[in-house]
C-alpha cells in the first residue's frame, strides 16, 4: 500500500463514519483534544503513579493499592486511541509524514512492549511484594514505561510544529 | 500539567473509590511532586502570558482557566491537609469525597478551558488597540 492510498484510506474512513464532519465543526477539534488530555491525565494518574512507586516514590504506598487504579488508566487509553484516530483520519496528510507523529508512534510501541514484559513476569511479583523494595529489573521497566509516556506526551505537543515543509519520514 | 493533575487524579480516584475504613498510607508523599509540577505551571504560565498578554487579558476562557486552577490547587492544599492529619483508624467523610469529586471536575474545567484558549482568542496582540 502507498503513501497515497494510506492517507486515501485514512481520509476515506474519516469522511464514511462522519468524524471529518465532526472534526470540522466549530469546536469539534477543541472538543477532542481535550479529551485527548483528559484521557492522557488519567494515564499518567495511574500508570505515572504506579511507576513513580515502583521507582521508589512515597514507600508507604502499597503497591497493589494503586495498582487498583490502573483500570482507569486503562479507560484513559482507550479515550486516547479513540480520539487519537479521530485527528489522524481527519487531516492524515499533517501526520503520516510528521516525524513527531512517527516518534511518538515508535514510543507507543515501546510502552506497549513494556506493559507486556511488566504483566508477564513483574505484575505477580509486585502483587506481593507490599511495600518492599524492587529488584532492579522491575524498577527498570517502571523506568522505561515513564520514560515512553514521557515522551509521548512531548512527541505530541511537537506534532504541531512540524508542518509541511518540516515533514520528513525514512519512505518519503 | 500533566504531573500535577495525574497525582489529583490518582489521590481523588483513591478518595472517591475506597470504601473501607482505610486510610490511603504515604499518598500525601506524592504531594511534593504535585507542587514541583504546579511551579512549572506557574514558570510556564506566566512565560506564555508575557508573550502574549492582549491574547489572554482579553479572553474571558482565561479567566475562568484561571479561577478553576487556582480552586483546583486550592483544594488538592486542603485534601493534603486532610491526609497528613489523618491515622490509621480514620474513615474519610462525606465532605472530603465530595471535595476530591469536586476537584475531578475542575481539572476537568481547567483542560477544557486551557485548550479552547487556543481557539476563543479574538486579539493577539496589543498593538490592535493603538
Amino acid at each position: 500500500m502507498s503513501d497515497t492510498n494510506v492517507i486515501d484510506f485514512l481520509g476515506g474512513f474519516s469522511q464514511f463514519t462522519g468524524i471529518y464532519g465532526f472534526m470540522n465543526s466549530m469546536w469539534g477539534w477543541p472538543v477532542i483534544e481535550s479529551l485527548h488530555f483528559i484521557g492522557l491525565c488519567l494515564l499518567l494518574g495511574t500508570v505515572g503513579v504506579f511507576d513513580l512507586r515502583m521507582l521508589g516514590l512515597a514507600k508507604q504506598i502499597p503497591y497493589q493499592y494503586l495498582h487498583k487504579l490502573v483500570p482507569f488508566g486503562v479507560a484513559g487509553y482507550l479515550i486516547n486511541v479513540t480520539t487519537g484516530i479521530m485527528f489522524l483520519t481527519t487531516a492524515p496528510d499533517q501526520y503520516v509524514y510528521n516525524p513527531a507523529f512517527q516518534t511518538k508512534m515508535l514510543f507507543m510501541l515501546l510502552a506497549g512492549i513494556n506493559m507486556l514484559s511488566f504483566y508477564g513476569f513483574c505484575n505477580q511479583y509486585v502483587q506481593n511484594a507490599g511495600t518492599n523494595p524492587l529488584p532492579t529489573r522491575i524498577k527498570l521497566v517502571a523506568g522505561i514505561s515513564l520514560i515512553a509516556w514521557s515522551a509521548i506526551i512531548v512527541c505530541g505537543r511537537l506534532i504541531t510544529y512540524f508542518r509541511p515543509p518540516y515533514h520528513w519520514c525514512l519512505w518519503c | 500539567m500533566a504531573l500535577v493533575v495525574g497525582i489529583n487524579v490518582a489521590v481523588s480516584l483513591r478518595l472517591l473509590t475506597t470504601n473501607s475504613p482505610t486510610t490511603l498510607p504515604g499518598f500525601d508523599k506524592l504531594y511534593p511532586l504535585h507542587w514541583l509540577g504546579a511551579c512549572f505551571i506557574f514558570i510556564s504560565g506566566v512565560a506564555l502570558l508575557l508573550a502574549y498578554p492582549a491574547k489572554a487579558l482579553t479572553n474571558p476562557v482565561f479567566y475562568l482557566k484561571v479561577a478553576s486552577l487556582v480552586t483546583a490547587l486550592i483544594i488538592a492544599f486542603k485534601i493534603q491537609m486532610r491526609l497528613q492529619r489523618s491515622s490509621s483508624d480514620t474513615r474519610y467523610s462525606l465532605s472530603t469525597k465530595t471535595l476530591a469529586a469536586f476537584a475531578l471536575v475542575l481539572w476537568i474545567v481547567t483542560i477544557f478551558t486551557g485548550r479552547f484558549l487556543a481557539y476563543t482568542n479574538s486579539v493577539l496582540l496589543a498593538s490592535r488597540f493603538y
